[in-house]
């Protein structure tokens, strides 16, 4: 043993791991049927099977720098495969939810996304900063027809989500710097910049969802939401520069293109997240596998969809009680989400597309997938030698 | 064979259910201590999975060598009724005291049999044969192997045409009597010992293994009767799928062992038994490539020794990590076998010619008496007083064990046999 390894296990990673991946994590005993099953575990860099024995040693920082853990697009091929129950799909998962929190910035928020108290206090935080800054004091017009831009002023309301937007980019950079200073720690050399175009198109095209063996619904639902979100996020960065600038008058006529545009993302957003609850419901082991920051992206991303959709529908009835109360409910929501991103399972859009952009190299090798005969290194008794390579 | 009167006897008899190595040695050694003993075995013939072996390990010598030695034993005991074809249909009583009835199925040849072999000469009926795992062809009439005993034909009437009478036409002897029917016996004994073995587990179960679907996908029991030279291929290992000789073979350990989704318990033989097998295909073949996937090398004790043994003599490459997925090519059929090896923590796919299974044992709990409790397993756990069980029944096993236990429930079993002297 010429470079003896020292272990000095993280407990707390240890266990922040067995917690939110269901807690069979030290029953793994190594037998590797994982990562032989995974479709996007590579000849030179085969996991979960280390990363099962990495988390079970506590070595975090290990893993913090591993780009196997954004890899995995948590299919379950090798849970459904794991002799011993194990659930590898739901420990990578878990991983990846103490990795988030670990490259936090500022730290102390790390937490906040990862547990039912931290999320309250999250919403409850929110709720607060939307009634000092944009409600309180009463500024906005009650004047039929009701307006939203009116009764929340749009003057206040919109410099504070350009603040918070400042500071989830902050922190998602911070997060992100952090992230490649580890990945490099762990020596994973390929330059980032120019594998960002490929990765970006694997992403978008959903490559990686298709070669899994197992869920092909959970494809669908995460194409629906992903791109939903995307055509939300441009969508209400265009009509809030728009309506800044004075281009566009909000709100817009139901027929305006942009308005039919957002209104579909919205429903394909809430159909997407609906679907990978119903897929996270009713797959036995995923559901015992899920941690409460698997669950708290998803209800967020949905209940951001459907307040968002019944916003609209109560400004058609103009009753002064539900527009005000849905729609606040709503903006609460969409801020937790903002204020949330950095921490919570949201964050792996970025870090994911750094690590396969980091990977991305190594994963395109031409020894990926291929079948060799034989093997070099095999110990023969004395005889004319292997007659026939295959 | 029925020695003695085993209806009516004194009711001071053993009664063992099972017919293969630990029942075999169960009731010859109880017999020889004095005791007599009713031998049931539900198949045509004594020997269950041993008969079917080529070589035992760690020896290396042949199965039959033994098993020619107790049945003349058995032969020549008169205290062994053996009733073959016959199975337990209940049994209830209390130690000393056991009132168990079988029924026997009916062989439809007699005692007149001479093993001429013109009655499966002329049947038109041909079947997989069990005996080779369905690898090759028999008759609806015939000897079950070549070794067989007893020594006499039987006829699988399931199997026969419907008003087929050409064999006992063909029968010079009159030996073939096809208006047999089953018949019961009640028999009175002092205890019982429970030797029914088990059975390889289902390879078509594994899914991602790829046995049933590509055929050169085997399992280590087929592997067994390919290279007995009354085997389906005499003796040669050749691959299903065109008869070439294959020149890369890999063993997949732990198929569907210690496994949650198939058999949780690790069997304990699979391993040794695969470095036995190298060892035909080493002499076979002394250029192929064999590789041998596994989790843990499992080969405890005195094993230790003759593993290693066989690992440098044969060249056989050792690669931890257990197959997750076996792929067939299309053109070839060669088999594409993906694995990490966990010692360099690299993944690899390779192509190999024959892929070999070491699938586990499941016990044969069917006919174990409703008393008898399993244990988180599925084996027979308890055992006594009075109901015992032996063999691998009770826990996965090679043959030397398995007859050692059976040995030991003997004496057991004739402990209810005198207690029942001494006190009535």
């Amino acid at each position: 043993m010429a470079d003896a390894l020292m272990v000095q296990p993280d407990h707390a990673f240890i266990r922040e791991v067995i917690r939110d991946s269901g807690g069979e994590l030290k029953k793994c005993f190594q037998c590797a049927t994982c990562s032989s099953v995974c479709a996007h575990s590579t000849e030179v860099r085969p996991f979960p099977r280390k990363q099962m024995l990495e988390a079970q040693w506590g070595m975090g920082n290990r893993l913090l720098g591993d780009p196997a853990i954004w890899l995995c697009h948590d299919c379950g091929d090798c849970t459904a495969r794991c002799p011993r129950g194990a659930r590898p799909s739901a420990v990578m998962d878990a991983i990846r939810l103490a990795v988030i929190k670990r490259i936090a910035f500022p730290r102390f928020m790390g937490s906040v996304a990862s547990n039912l108290g931290g999320a309250v206090l999250l919403f409850i935080f929110s709720a607060l900063l939307l009634l000092s800054i944009a409600v309180l004091p009463l500024g906005g017009s009650f004047a039929r027809p009701l307006i939203y831009g009116e009764m929340f002023p749009k003057a206040r309301l919109e410099p504070m989500f350009y603040v918070v937007g400042v500071y989830v980019a902050m922190a998602l950079l911070v997060g992100m710097m952090r992230l490649v200073r580890a990945l490099r720690a762990t020596g994973v050399q390929g330059a980032i910049l120019p594998a960002l175009l490929p990765a970006l198109i694997e992403i978008t095209l959903h490559r990686r969802f298709a070669s899994c063996g197992s869920g092909q619904i959970r494809r669908w639902g995460h194409l629906l939401v992903f791109s939903a979100f995307l055509g939300l996020a441009v969508m209400g960065t265009a009509v809030g520069v728009g309506s800044m600038l004075g281009l566009i008058d909000t709100p817009l006529p139901m027929l305006h293109p942009l308005k039919v545009f957002a209104n579909l993302c919205a429903l394909v957003l809430a159909v997407g997240a609906a679907i990978l609850v119903w897929v996270r419901w009713a797959d036995q082991e995923k559901r015992a596998g899920s941690s409460f920051g698997d669950w708290y992206f998803l209800v967020l991303l949905g209940g951001v969809g459907f307040t968002g959709i019944l916003t609209e529908a109560v400004r058609m009835g103009q009753n002064l009680d539900w527009m005000f109360t849905i729609y606040f409910i709503h903006l609460c929501l969409v801020l937790t989400l903002f204020l949330s991103t950095p921490y919570s399972k949201f964050a792996h859009f970025l870090y994911r597309t750094i690590a396969m952009a980091a990977a991305w190299q190594e994963s395109q090798s031409p020894a990926r997938g291929q079948a060799v005969a034989g093997g070099p290194d095999v110990a023969l008794p004395e005889g004319p030698g292997l007659p026939h390579v295959i | 064979m029925a020695n003695f009167d085993a209806e009516n006897g004194a009711g001071g008899a053993i009664l063992v259910v099972g017919g293969g190595i630990a029942g075999v040695s169960c009731a010859i050694e109880a017999a020889e201590a004095g005791c007599p003993v009713i031998l049931v075995e539900k198949s045509a013939y004594l020997g269950g999975h041993v008969a079917g072996f080529h070589r035992y390990f760690p020896k290396l010598c042949p199965p039959p060598c033994g098993l020619e030695i107790d049945f003349k034993r058995v032969q020549n005991n008169p205290r062994v009724a053996v009733y073959t074809l016959a199975e337990l249909e209940s049994i209830s009583g209390t130690p000393g005291h056991y009132e168990a009835t079988i029924r026997i199925a009916p062989r439809h040849v007699t005692g007149a049999c001479t093993l001429c072999g013109a009655c499966a000469q002329v049947c038109p009926v041909e079947i997989p044969d069990p005996f080779n795992c369905g690898m090759s062809r028999t008759k609806a009439i015939r000897l079950a192997h070549r070794m067989a005993f007893p020594a006499q034909y039987f006829i699988e009437r399931g199997a026969c045409a419907s008003g087929c009478d050409l064999c006992m036409h063909a029968c010079r002897y009159k030996a073939i009597d096809l208006e047999q029917k089953e018949t019961k016996k009640v028999l009175h004994v002092a205890s019982a010992v429970f030797a029914t073995g088990w059975a390889p587990y289902d390879a078509a179960k594994i899914d991602n293994l790829g046995f049933g679907k590509y055929p050169n996908v085997i399992t280590n029991v087929m592997l067994e009767r390919m290279v007995s030279v009354d085997g389906p291929t005499g003796g040669k290992i050749l691959r299903p799928s065109d008869g070439a000789a294959p020149r890369s073979i890999a063993f997949v350990q732990c198929a569907g062992s210690r496994d949650q989704n198939h058999l949780p318990y690790c069997s304990g033989v699979c391993c040794t038994a695969s470095l036995k097998q190298a060892t035909y295909l080493r002499d076979r073949y002394p250029e192929a490539k064999i590789s041998l996937f596994y989790i843990d090398l499992r080969t405890p004790g005195r094993l230790e020794d003759f593993a290693a043994r066989t690992i440098a003599a044969n060249g056989v490459e050792l690669i931890k990590g257990k197959v997750g997925k076996v792929v067939e090519q299309a053109d070839s059929r060669d088999l594409e076998v993906t694995a990490e090896d966990v010692l360099d923590g690299k993944k690899m796919t390779r192509l190999y010619d024959l892929v070999v299974l070491a699938v586990g044992m499941v016990p044969q709990t069917g006919s174990l008496p409703a008393g008898m409790s399993l244990d988180d397993f599925g084996f027979a756990a308890s055992s006594g007083p009075g109901l015992y069980a032996a063999g691998c029944v009770k826990r996965p096993a090679e043959v030397a064990v398995s007859i050692r236990d059976a040995t030991g429930m003997a004496l057991k079993a004739m402990q209810n046999v005198a207690s029942r002297a001494n006190h009535g």
